[in-house]
């Protein structure tokens, strides 16, 4: 154990330029994150946009855009394990390391946007109160932290019996995996319930929320992965064959037109029947009252949707990778505005008593984001510096032992 | 909102005549604090229901003493606009329908005019002369509903009188300057350049 | 309690009693606490876990109201009282006064004579301690056109010379006090509940400062001290009861109680005591001979957004 914790600390610390200008970048955002948290925490949550108007705001759109990340692992599990794809079965360890890094990056939005990140032990049953069964918040955590063990002890596990050279038992995990699945789900609909259950929000109160969380949780958590691993499969020596990132941009598509569907069912009940539950929608997509600031990144969110929908729809561009990333990259930025500012703000606009108050987040709060996420990836890149070379099996009990170290880079 | 006013314009200075039906039990019973009422504000009229009394103001008492067959001024029937004296009452109330003595008692100006039973009203009972054209408010009042009250919802209360807020001249509930507005929250600086 | 103790930081490491009261960090200038909070919640959060107190060491380990003993809460309240005067350099009333047997707390309010003059909304703000700046203010007074009933053409920054305008009509909205209450449903800390009178309270001590109760109340009756709360010391109500109007920190939720400090000693409320036109009602509403009971018996009243099912305990109603 020791050599291992020896040996993996020297292979953070070892690799090439771009390893450490990555790195430091990364470092470098982490600490003006923690700086402007600090600032944050000194003169209280006025640093932020928030107002009492709009008590949520640019942590909470991150979050929830992240949940779905976290939840797409479940997309890579079900054809690795049970239908046993194997492309994507070597390579799905990858998409639960990115799993616990979106979950670790959840928790940190949801810390940075607690106004009393001192109180936190409260939500500890038995020492505190965890107010079971009747707030979202609450299951919410449960579901998160649940996922959170889930998504250590799987890829925990094959990776200490390759480490040890030795085969993996799936009957052991077989009922991890199986459990693994509908806690995937569950993650992205409680997140989506949070929202859900407020009858005073008439623009999440809407059934149709959390299937719409999913359907588009499942197209930027795989658009994300298909990056992710081309950026691996350059670097290390890890391999992934192109069958899987096409298998998963096929998914994507899929994914997408249901998203797109949902989002016209919402449309077609909303303008037809035209009441006040409109006004959200309305302020979203066309403005209120001569705000709107919200209108151009939405229409820039829809029309990556449908740009990207289209390119993962026609195997020509979907088989060719510079219109893959490209609809990649769309749609993580389309989603990402869709479910995070397009999808948090309009629920406070207009207020419950008809206000219309705009959001903008704040310098502040966009430095603690950027914080939060480079936080996010530098637990990534430090995970799979370690995580993979075991999986190639560059990095194993004997290699260690040896004080081997391969040249594998992040 | 005006219709409002149009009733209180009916109000305080009564007429003659209908006698309000005194019997309302409910009345008493209202306050579930009675007796400790009673200890408590002594001066109260003893008949209707625990009322403080409203001491009148020293200049305009004893009305008696320019009143009167005897005095100076004899009683007149007719209705006047321009008075010698009271010159500061501008009477707005009821329209050309009252004047002076539809309420103010003709042959002792220091009582209100009677109620049915014959007796005179005191000016420290006068809601009992509003009361007898604007009945239903009376009863609001009565019950607590009409008009504000202080003190303690369970016990001692303090009522307020037809006349402490609506003056009897001029009933009609006088405007007042606003408190300030609360100040408008955080907005994003490109929304605010357009306000 | 006056007696002068020795000066320990509350920093200093959780293996003192938790009942020791006598915390020094009161002794500390206020600058030098917020600059002590600040750092300590830094560092605190950073490490994620074991922060040691933005706060006095007991105020951090401070249990949930509902869960402590009468003994923790005569200390607290002790220790309230403690940084109060450190604070404002007044003596404090800090009273935990439960509710009384067999009642129901009720308002009504008269739409018809309300007249908008936001008389009720400063008198809450005094009685209850809101902060001057950021500015808080429980009370809403909501003006519509006549003819509308309409929230989205409503407004609240109404400013005229005078009040009540022709055309207009106002509607004050505050906390509902709701029996159905959406915002102590959704709390994930259970740091706020309905009392058995039916106020709807917060533990300011106990709230995470998630805000989820403010996205969950459709009446906007919650408020969140966004900074520090100011307010000068000259104009502080020092008679506070522990579930009302002590003065609060930042970043905790707080609302209307209707004065809880208030009515449990059987007072009206400040906003019911100081309308000029009589237009808050407020009574028991198991006693049917109260003021808020005929209200609801012989006028035509109604809730707002009753379609929410939220059941408030808060009435309009129409007099005349």
């Amino acid at each position: 154990m020791k050599s291992f914790i020896v040996q993996a600390v020297k292979r953070i610390l070892v690799g090439p330029p771009l390893y450490y200008a990555w790195m430091t970048l990364l470092l470098i955002f982490v600490a003006i994150g923690i700086g402007s948290y600090i600032q944050q925490l000194k003169v209280g949550l006025i640093a932020t946009g928030m107002t009492s108007y709009v008590s949520w705001g640019f942590y909470l759109g991150n979050f929830t855009f992240l949940v779905g990340v976290a939840a797409a692992a479940v997309l890579l599990i079900i054809p690795a394990y049970l239908y046993d794809f194997g492309p994507i079965k070597d390579i799905v360890i990858v998409g639960e390391i990115l799993a616990v890094s979106a979950l670790l990056m959840c928790m940190m939005f949801v810390t940075a946007d607690l106004g009393r990140p001192d109180r936190i032990w409260h939500l500890i049953p038995g020492i505190g109160i965890l107010n079971l069964p009747s707030s979202l918040l609450s299951w919410d955590i449960v579901v998160l932290n649940g996922y959170l063990f889930l998504n250590l002890l799987i890829p925990g596990y094959i990776i200490y019996k390759a480490y040890n050279e030795k085969p993996v038992n799936y009957n052991f995990l077989l009922p991890f995996i199986l459990l693994s699945i509908p806690w995937a789900v569950s993650i992205h609909t409680v997140t989506a319930f949070i929202y859900n259950g407020l009858a005073a929000r008439p623009f999440w109160n809407a059934s149709i929320l959390a299937p719409r969380f999913l359907a588009s949780a499942f197209c930027s958590g795989p658009a994300l992965i298909i990056l992710l691993f081309q950026i691996v499969r350059h670097y290390t020596k890890f391999h992934v064959k192109d069958e899987a990132l096409h298998k998963i941009a096929e998914m994507i598509a899929v994914a997408m037109a249901i998203n797109l569907f949902l989002l016209g069912a919402e449309f077609f009940k909303e303008l037809y029947s035209d009441t006040h539950h409109l006004s959200p929608l309305k302020y979203l997509y066309a403005g209120m009252d001569g705000k709107g600031r919200l209108v151009p990144w939405i229409w820039t969110a829809f029309t990556f949707n449908v740009i990207a929908f289209f390119i993962f729809l026609i195997p020509f561009t979907r088989k060719r990778f510079l219109t893959l990333n490209l609809g990649c990259v769309l749609i993580i930025i389309g989603i990402w505005i869709e479910k995070g500012m397009g999808l948090i703000i309009p629920g406070f606009i207009p207020a419950p008593l008809g206000e219309v108050w705009e959001y903008a987040p704040t310098t502040l709060e966009i430095l603690v984001t950027l914080g939060i996420w480079s936080l996010g990836l530098l637990i990534l890149t430090i995970n799979l510096k370690i995580v993979l070379p075991i999986e190639t099996g560059e990095f194993t009990k004997h290699t260690a032992s040896n004080g081997a170290l391969a040249s594998g880079r992040a | 909102m005006k219709s409002k006013y149009l009733i209180l314009l009916l109000t305080a200075l009564g007429i003659m005549g209908y006698c309000f039906s005194l019997a309302d039990k409910s009345a008493l019973a209202q306050s579930q604090d009675a007796e400790a009422l009673k200890e408590i504000q002594a001066p109260t009229s003893e008949k209707e229901f625990p009322v403080p009394l409203r001491p009148l103001p020293k200049t305009i008492t004893p009305c008696r003493a320019c009143h009167g067959p005897e005095k100076d001024f004899p009683v007149n029937f007719k209705r006047r606009e321009d008075l010698l004296v009271h010159t500061n009452i501008r009477l707005n109330h009821g329209g050309i329908r009252l004047w002076c003595l539809d309420c103010h008692h003709p042959d002792n100006r220091n009582y209100l005019l009677p109620l049915s039973d014959g007796k005179v009203i005191e000016f420290e009972q006068s809601y009992l002369l509003c009361g007898k054209c604007h009945g239903t408010i009376y009863r609001d009042w009565r019950d607590g509903i009409h008009g504000k009250r202080t003190g303690s919802w369970n016990g001692v209360k303090n009522y307020y009188l037809c006349v402490t807020c609506h003056d009897p001249h001029n009933p009609k509930f006088k405007p007042m300057a606003p408190m300030p507005p609360p100040k408008k929250p955080w907005t994003p600086v490109e929304v605010q350049a357009r306000h | 309690m006056r007696h002068k103790k020795s000066s320990e930081s509350g920093s200093s490491p959780g293996n003192r009693p938790p009942t020791d009261l006598e915390n020094s960090s009161i002794k500390k200038t206020n600058s030098e606490l917020l600059d002590r909070r600040t750092f300590m919640a830094g560092a605190a959060s950073v490490l994620g876990m074991f922060a040691v107190s933005s706060c006095s060491w007991q105020e951090f380990i401070q249990n949930n109201f509902q869960r402590m003993t009468k003994e923790e809460i005569e200390q607290t309240v002790e220790r309230l009282r403690k940084e109060y005067k450190e604070k404002y350099g007044k003596d404090f009333v800090v009273g935990t006064e439960g509710p009384l047997e067999a009642t129901l707390f009720g308002y009504a309010l008269d739409i018809q004579r309300c007249i908008g003059c936001r008389k009720c909304v400063y008198a809450c703000v005094e009685e209850n301690n809101q902060s001057r700046d950021p500015q808080i203010q429980y009370i809403r007074v909501l003006r519509f056109k006549d003819g509308d009933m309409d929230l989205e053409h409503s407004t609240i920054y109404y400013d005229p010379e005078e009040v009540p305008e022709d055309g207009y009509y106002y509607m004050p909205v505050q906390c509902q006090h709701c029996a159905n209450a959406p915002c102590t449903k959704v709390c994930p800390v259970r740091a706020t509940w309905t009392e058995r009178d039916g106020i709807v309270v917060v533990d300011y001590n106990w709230c995470i400062g998630c805000r989820y109760c403010m996205a969950a109340c459709p009446y906007m009756g919650r408020w969140f001290n966004f900074a520090e709360p100011v307010i000068p010391a000259e104009s502080i109500n020092t008679v506070t009861h522990y579930l009302g109007n002590r003065p609060r920190m930042k970043n905790v939720v707080e609302k209307c109680t209707f004065c809880i400090q208030r009515v449990r000693v059987g007072k009206y409320p400040a906003c019911v005591e100081v309308c000029p036109v009589g237009a808050r009602k407020f009574g028991n509403l198991l006693d049917p001979d109260s003021e808020i009971s005929k209200i609801i018996r012989n006028k035509r009243v109604f809730r707002l957004k009753s379609e929410l099912n939220t059941q408030p305990k808060f009435y309009y109603f129409f007099a005349t």
